[in-house]
């Protein structure tokens, strides 16, 4: 793995040491590679063995072995330098472009010669933020935070009640509409009339869009000023009154709890926690859990109240600037929005809190549609430079992809994954969107199949940004359908299991051995039976450490 | 490493350039992390030791390819003149520039140039001597090459450095290879560091870089650079006042071509130095611990014996030798890392905040914006000693000198001496990460290796207590009675021509223990690859097997900077634990092995073994790799020192214990479980505890007769003249009898005979000879017979002799306290043997060490093996049945009232 030294720089000497052996004159000459890799011990002990050279003369050799290496080494050095230099004042080198090409190497590099950076207001409110949720304020944070939250689902619920109450006129209108037709209406007009419904729905809905934009937007400013003031006051101890504040908010806020909300764990009850070890000699610890249940259970943002809710909160705000964040797997389709499907549920699920540290959702996709757009055009422009890399056959038929990109350059591919950050997800921080097509429905996907090596590169980045749990839907579906029979789902979690287990063998390199947890996600919708079946697959496939005795037998 | 003394511990940090995503070397393995790289290219410099350069002492890899290395520091340097802004006199000036060159002569003796000479880096101690500091940047980034910064700075950049264009760059000097630098370039940084304090002010301070370079680029046109530049700063009447020598020795750094510049070791021999180097001490290498010189040669004492002991209220930590500092630093809680945040130096970004937008399929990511946390800052960092000197104050000043003479010492112990013995009870890992109890391991384990090999009993007295980390390499060494000039025997191996075996070492030294930075970095595949082909030249009759790599591998990576160190002691350890495994037919030496092995399990624990037997599980399925490679190819490193400390001290049967304890952790997963399963579970071992294992293995090996291990293929007695006979006349004789090996003693009629294997196949219990049934039933007065009665009285098995001929022989004559259970043997219809009812009587017995006495040597093996059957554990049979004893006229009639 020697960096290739080119060609010019090696050279070959001669080496001569001449001795007297009584009255024999003896020459050894050695050829010699400059610059001289070995050890000159080894050099040297080799001559010996080799020349079978007497040891009275050994001394002599060595000092001369060693000064002929040092001279030569140094005029080897001297040879390339002078080459450089001379290219230099001969013009085959532009002086300026050189000049130039090092100031950008010191500039881009080094602290003291790199542009100052202008203030970031994200992280310092990401210091700020940190610092307080683990104070004693945290409390107090949070109740704000709920409060906000609060607000917003009035919001939404008076946004739900208002599109139900269109809905059912429009229903009504429809039906006597409907009765009519015939008669007094023709096609036409129920057409018109159906069409003038949607309108109205639109109108509608992007009066309460706005509506609760704005209302966010305001909550998120505020709360930001509030944070800063908070601080600003914490950090100055001799003013109490903020102190004051905090108890007051406190009293005022834990308000009585409601019990809308316990239904949600009841849910999620099927769950099933492994310790393991992985690696050959040294053994890195993770935690695996296989769960059942809705993906965006582990988004939704509920009531305080039950209990371990806010706790739960309080978790999730504790670790948000920290090394061990949560992370979540997202399978979506290849189109970067939120219109249909599970995106579009995902994204009403995160429009019902807040998020005071990150854009909103919107804002963020249409950010990762612009990246999408750049990374298309700096991959179209390096296969134009290298041609020849298109001719290697790339898994998957490299063709056909290149095609689809063809069309619409906005999309992603199988495999690929955008990120989003959010603050208000109740479990998770980072959200793995990963695109996938119709091929995992079906029965016979393998490991190298783009899902797979999607879930591979998304470890990759939990290991360079310290993502230590991360949730990964087991059978890479989020609903189960009728060709997802139990031989299929069998197989498919087997695929997973063993994928992700040689994956996690990989992080220890990647990352030197961290432990993590990683939990497999399995539909809502699979039978209980079906889940034991599993549970009883993952130890098969992972090894599962040996439980602790801690009673001594002897 | 030389004492601390007045100087710091400083820290400083920089990345390692990341590598591409998923690139695969022409290996087809995964590429190396350039901080891995750096890594093993920067242990080498531990071993750099010259009083004009700064010691380095550790570097550590931190998350996300950050790397900080750890140096001696002083707070002072050369930018102090250039705070006071007036020139340095002359003689000051060429005091300074003799200590440099001193310095950096030193270096290129070691093949290193600095390429980083800075005011900043030209350190001064508290009485103004230079001391170089980041002088092996350059070597550890191997030129450059695995970082993205540029090594050195700006202004003292030499031209041709400049020239031939920064390491890393775009466009057209893209195509160039990367030209490593000389010496000369770091004259001509002397030089401008020179002409900096002799004017009094700094070269091109607050100018753009380019113009910089520009400007040094364009010295190459002019005919007296000096005067150039000090026309160019304003400086020409400071220049003209300088002396003559002063300025000749600059123009001569100052020369454009590198040609007609001299090299440091040039420079130093100039006139203009003539009368510092003449005041100057030169430095001598201080002789290492196997060499053929003598160490103490040029000691030389003070005329007033005195003046060494007035160092009253003298701060003792600061004699300790930087690394021992620094190892103590690290146990009383040090974090590096927290130290440089605390100073701001490390300024990480919340994770959440630099996550990249978009990854495409073949892992390339997108809109991530670029990090300034990740550009170099490498200010140094001094590291606090308080709260290691406040953990370490209750420590009395005797403690730092501990007297090694008299052994059974009577002095008064301290308080904190005594606190330190209730520490020995501790378990090891508390031990070894308890600071006061390290510092005196530390402090007496290094008087003992500076005694070696005249310490060499009481290091092995004190390593069974355990071996401090710190000196593991060296300690083992001596406990392998490593001695000699080990340096010219290795240098005198050929290690470079192309050997057939050459191809596997190559193939399985990137798949051993690869998860270890120093053993997976290029310099470790180097060594590792240096040391088993010295070994494979250097034992002809002996052949490579897969798994020297990893036996190879614990020495290597304990005796990193002394590859003949690390070869000495695997040349050591293979005749005595290994003894002919390696050879190119070594079946019937491991067959052999793995049959006194089931043996031994049979002895130990019946139950089990009868279990593996019905199952078919037998050790030839899982044992090659244990014993072949004493378990280094199964544990991580850290579990083998700790195994191997006290595998160290045992001899060549200890590895069964070991073996029996590790099955013993996992027994009941073994009870339970067919042969797929167990073969499953074998494949990849669960966790074992270390610790219980080798507790368990010294348990085992207590209740082990020596002679039940015996082997013939084992090595044949040493010659008289050897080590371990020479000193056995200081060496308390206990030691010889518990650590030396059955086969040490000389062989007498009432030792073990051997056996076939076909027979040695057929016998479950292992047979135990004469001698040793005579030692353990104390059959002779200890008067006569060379065990001493200490070790008699300490944990001796109990022991019960069966006799199993007629009662009419035993009448005849008996082993005093063996009890008679007569036996012939008897088949019922299935062919099985029948049980006897006399066998219950032996019920009560369970539990003690079993020995089958008879004038059959067949009866007694059935009948051991039916004991071992019915679960008996420790049964094993006499050898050469009770006709052996006869000879001894040791059997007794019993007295006629029975």
């Amino acid at each position: 793995m020697k960096r290739s030294k080119g060609k010019i720089n090696v050279s070959e000497k001669d080496f001569v040491f001449e001795f007297k052996a009584g009255r024999q004159q003896c020459v050894l000459k050695i050829p010699l590679q400059f610059p001289v890799q070995d050890n000159i011990n080894d050099l040297f002990g080799r001559f010996i063995l080799l020349h079978k050279i007497p040891c009275f003369v050994e001394n002599d050799l060595k000092t001369s072995l060693s000064n002929f290496i040092e001279r030569e080494t140094n005029e080897n050095y001297d040879r390339i330098s002078e080459q450089a230099l001379h290219s230099l004042m001969n013009g085959e080198v532009d002086v300026g472009e050189l000049t130039n090409v090092w100031a950008k190497a010191y500039c881009e590099t080094t602290l003291e010669h790199s542009h100052p950076e202008e203030p970031s207001w994200d992280e310092d409110f990401a210091d700020v933020y940190h610092e307080l949720i683990h104070s004693p304020a945290s409390d107090t944070l949070l109740n704000l935070e709920h409060s906000y939250y609060l607000n917003i689902s009035e919001l939404i619920s008076e946004r739900d009640m208002e599109l139900k109450k269109l809905q059912e006129r429009q229903a009504a209108e429809m039906d006597t509409v409907m009765q009519e037709l015939g008669k007094m209406f023709s096609d036409h007009d129920v057409n018109a009339v159906a069409s003038q419904h949607f309108d109205a729905q639109q109108v509608l809905e992007s009066k309460w869009a706005t509506e609760l934009k704005q209302l966010t937007g305001i909550q998120k400013q505020e709360y930001q000023e509030w944070v800063i003031k908070l601080h600003r006051d914490l950090k100055n101890p001799n003013n109490s009154t903020i102190n004051e504040e905090i108890k007051v908010q406190t009293s005022q806020l834990s308000e009585a709890p409601e019990s809308s909300s316990c239904h949600y764990e009841e849910q999620r009850q099927l769950e099933e926690s492994f310790t393991i070890h992985l690696g050959a000699q040294l053994k890195t610890m993770h935690n695996l859990r296989l769960v059942r249940g809705d993906v965006l259970e582990l988004c939704k943002h509920r009531r305080h109240g039950s209990s371990g809710v806010k706790l739960l909160r309080l978790q999730t705000a504790l670790s948000l600037y920290s090394s061990s964040l949560c992370g979540l797997v997202l399978l979506v389709d290849n189109r970067v929005n939120s219109y249909s499907g599970i995106k579009r549920d995902f994204a009403t699920v995160s429009m019902e809190c807040t998020d005071f540290h990150f854009p909103r959702l919107e804002e963020q996709l249409d950010i990762v549609q612009q990246v999408v757009l750049y990374a298309r055009a700096q991959q179209s422009s390096k296969q134009r430079e290298q041609p020849d890399t298109l001719e290697q056959p790339r898994p998957g038929g490299a063709e056909d992809k290149n095609k689809t990109v063809d069309r619409n350059p906005a999309n992603i591919l199988p495999g690929e994954f955008y990120i989003t950050r959010h603050s208000n997800l109740s479990e998770v921080h980072v959200v793995f969107h990963l695109c996938v097509d119709d091929n995992v429905r079906s029965g016979n996907i393998t490991a190298r199949d783009p899902a797979i090596m999607g879930l591979r590169n998304i470890l990759k980045v939990c290991c360079t940004h310290d993502i230590t749990t991360i949730t990964i839907p087991l059978l890479l579906v989020h609903d189960m359908s009728e060709e997802m029979t139990i031989p299929w789902c069998l197989k498919r979690a087997e695929l997973v299991f063993k994928c992700v287990k040689g994956f996690m063998m990989e992080m220890a390199s990647w990352d030197g051995g961290i432990s993590r947890t990683v939990q497999f996600l399995v539909p809502q919708s699979i039978s209980e039976e079906m889940f034991y079946q599993l549970s009883n697959m993952l130890p098969q496939i992972f090894r599962v450490s040996s439980t602790l005795t801690l009673t001594s037998k002897r | 490493m030389k004492p601390l003394r007045d100087a710091l511990l400083g820290a400083f940090t920089f990345f390692a350039s990341p590598l591409p995503h998923d690139v695969c070397g022409s290996n087809g393995l995964p590429l190396t992390p350039n901080s891995i790289k750096i890594l093993g290219r920067f242990q080498v410099l531990k071993t750099i030791c010259h009083p004009r350069l700064c010691q380095y002492v550790d570097i550590s890899r931190g998350k996300h390819e950050r790397l900080v290395v750890v140096a001696e520091h002083y707070e002072n340097n050369l930018m102090n003149f250039h705070k006071l802004c007036k020139p340095v006199s002359p003689d000051r000036a060429l005091q300074i520039a003799y200590e440099i060159l001193e310095g950096l002569e030193f270096m290129n003796n070691h093949g290193m140039v600095h390429r980083a000479l800075c005011p900043q880096n030209v350190l001064l101690d508290c009485e103004g001597n230079v001391k170089l500091a980041k002088f092996g940047f350059y070597h550890m980034t191997d030129g450059g090459a695995d970082v993205d910064f540029p090594i050195g700075y700006a202004s003292y950049l030499a031209p041709e450095v400049i020239a031939q264009g920064p390491v890393h760059s775009s466009g057209s000097f893209q195509s160039k290879t990367p030209c490593l630098s000389g010496p000369k370039t770091d004259v001509w940084s002397l030089g401008i560091l020179l002409f900096e304090l002799c004017v009094g002010r700094r070269l091109w301070h607050n100018i753009e870089n380019s113009e910089c370079f520009k400007f040094i680029l364009n010295l190459g046109c002019m005919d007296d650079i000096v005067t150039v530049l000090a026309e160019e700063h304003g400086c020409l009447e400071v220049i003209k006042e300088l002396p003559e020598n002063l300025l000749t020795l600059l123009r001569k750094c100052l020369m454009f071509f590198p040609s007609k510049r001299p090299t440091p070791v040039q420079l130093l021999g100039e006139p203009v130095f003539g009368h510092i180097s003449g005041l100057t001490e030169h430095f001598h290498q201080p002789i290492s611990l196997f060499s053929s010189g003598l160490r103490s040669a040029h000691l030389q004492l003070p005329d007033d014996i005195t003046s060494l002991c007035k160092d009253e209220g003298k701060d003792y930590l600061s004699e300790r030798a930087i690394d021992e500092v620094y190892y103590l630093w690290c146990l009383a809680g040090g974090d590096l890392e927290k130290e440089l945040i605390n100073k701001d130096i490390i300024r990480s970004k919340p994770s959440i905040c630099t996550l990249s937008k978009l990854i495409l399929d073949d892992g390339q990511s997108f809109g991530q914006g670029r990090d300034r946390s990740f550009l170099l800052d490498d200010s140094t960092v001094t590291l606090s000693l308080c709260q290691l000197k406040n953990r370490l104050k209750d420590v009395a000043g005797e403690a730092y000198y501990p007297l090694l003479e008299d052994e059974q010492s009577n002095l008064p112990q301290s308080n904190s001496s005594s606190e330190l013995s209730s520490t020995v009870s501790l378990p090891l890992i508390i031990r070894e990460r308890d600071t006061e109890y390290q510092l005196m391991r530390i402090v007496l384990f290094d008087r003992l290796l500076k005694a070696y090999p005249y310490k060499k009993n009481h290091i092995w007295k004190e390593a069974r207590v355990d071996i401090p980390p710190l000196f593991r390499g060296l300690v083992w060494a001596a406990l392998l009675g490593v001695e000699g000039d080990i340096q010219a025997k290795y240098n005198g191996i050929d290690k470079d021509t192309p050997i057939p075996t050459d191809r596997q070492i190559e193939v399985d030294i990137p798949r051993c223990h690869q998860y270890d930075e120093l053993l997976s970095s290029p310099q470790g595949h180097v060594k590792f690859r240096r040391v088993l082909k010295a070994w494979v030249v250097s034992h002809p009759d002996l052949v490579y097997w897969q798994g020297l790599d990893s036996l190879c591998a614990p020495f290597l990576y304990l005796n990193f900077n002394n590859e003949a160190l690390a070869y000495a002691c695997m040349s050591a350890f293979i005749p005595k634990y290994l003894y002919n495994f390696f050879l190119k037919d070594n079946s019937h030496v491991i067959q052999e092995y793995l049959t006194v092995f089931s043996q031994m399990i049979a002895f130990h624990d019946p139950e089990l073994s009868n279990h593996l037997n019905e199952i078919g599980f037998i050790p030839d399925l899982y044992a090659i790799p244990w014993f072949l490679t004493m378990f280094t190819h199964v544990f991580p490193l850290h579990k083998i020192f700790h195994l191997w400390d006290t595998l160290l001290l045992g001899n060549s049967s200890f590895p069964f214990c070991i073996g029996v304890a590790i099955l013993q952790q996992l027994r009941d997963r073994l009870l339970a479980n067919g042969f797929n399963e167990c073969i499953l579970l074998f494949s990849d071992l669960p966790e074992i505890d270390i610790e219980r294992c080798v507790r368990e293995s010294i348990n085992l090996f207590c209740w082990t007769p020596k002679s039940a291990t015996y082997r013939q293929h084992a090595q044949s007695p040493k010659t008289t003249g050897d080590g371990s006979s020479n000193s056995s006349s200081s060496f308390d004789r206990t030691n010889i009898y518990l650590y030396s090996d059955y086969q040490d003693f000389p062989k007498t009629d009432l030792s073990r005979e051997p056996l076939r294997l076909s027979e040695l196949k057929a016998e479950l219990s292992p047979r135990i000879s004469a001698e040793d049934l005579i030692d353990l039933c104390e059959l002779r007065g200890s008067s006569h017979f060379k065990t001493p009665n200490k070790r008699a009285k300490v944990g001796k098995p109990k022991i019960l002799a069966v006799d199993i001929r007629s009662p009419e022989d035993f009448n005849r004559g008996h082993i005093s306290g063996s009890i008679n259970i007569p036996y012939t043997p008897s088949f019922g219809a299935d062919g099985e043997p029948v049980v006897f009812p006399a066998v219950t009587t032996l019920s009560a017995y369970r539990g003690r060490l079993i020995v089958v006495l008879s004038n059959m040597v067949k009866n007694a093996v059935m009948f051991a093996t039916q004991l071992v059957k019915m679960n008996y554990p420790r049964v094993c049979v006499l050898d050469g049945g009770i006709n052996k004893m006869k000879v001894t006229g040791l059997l007794t009639v019993p007295s006629p009232q029975i």
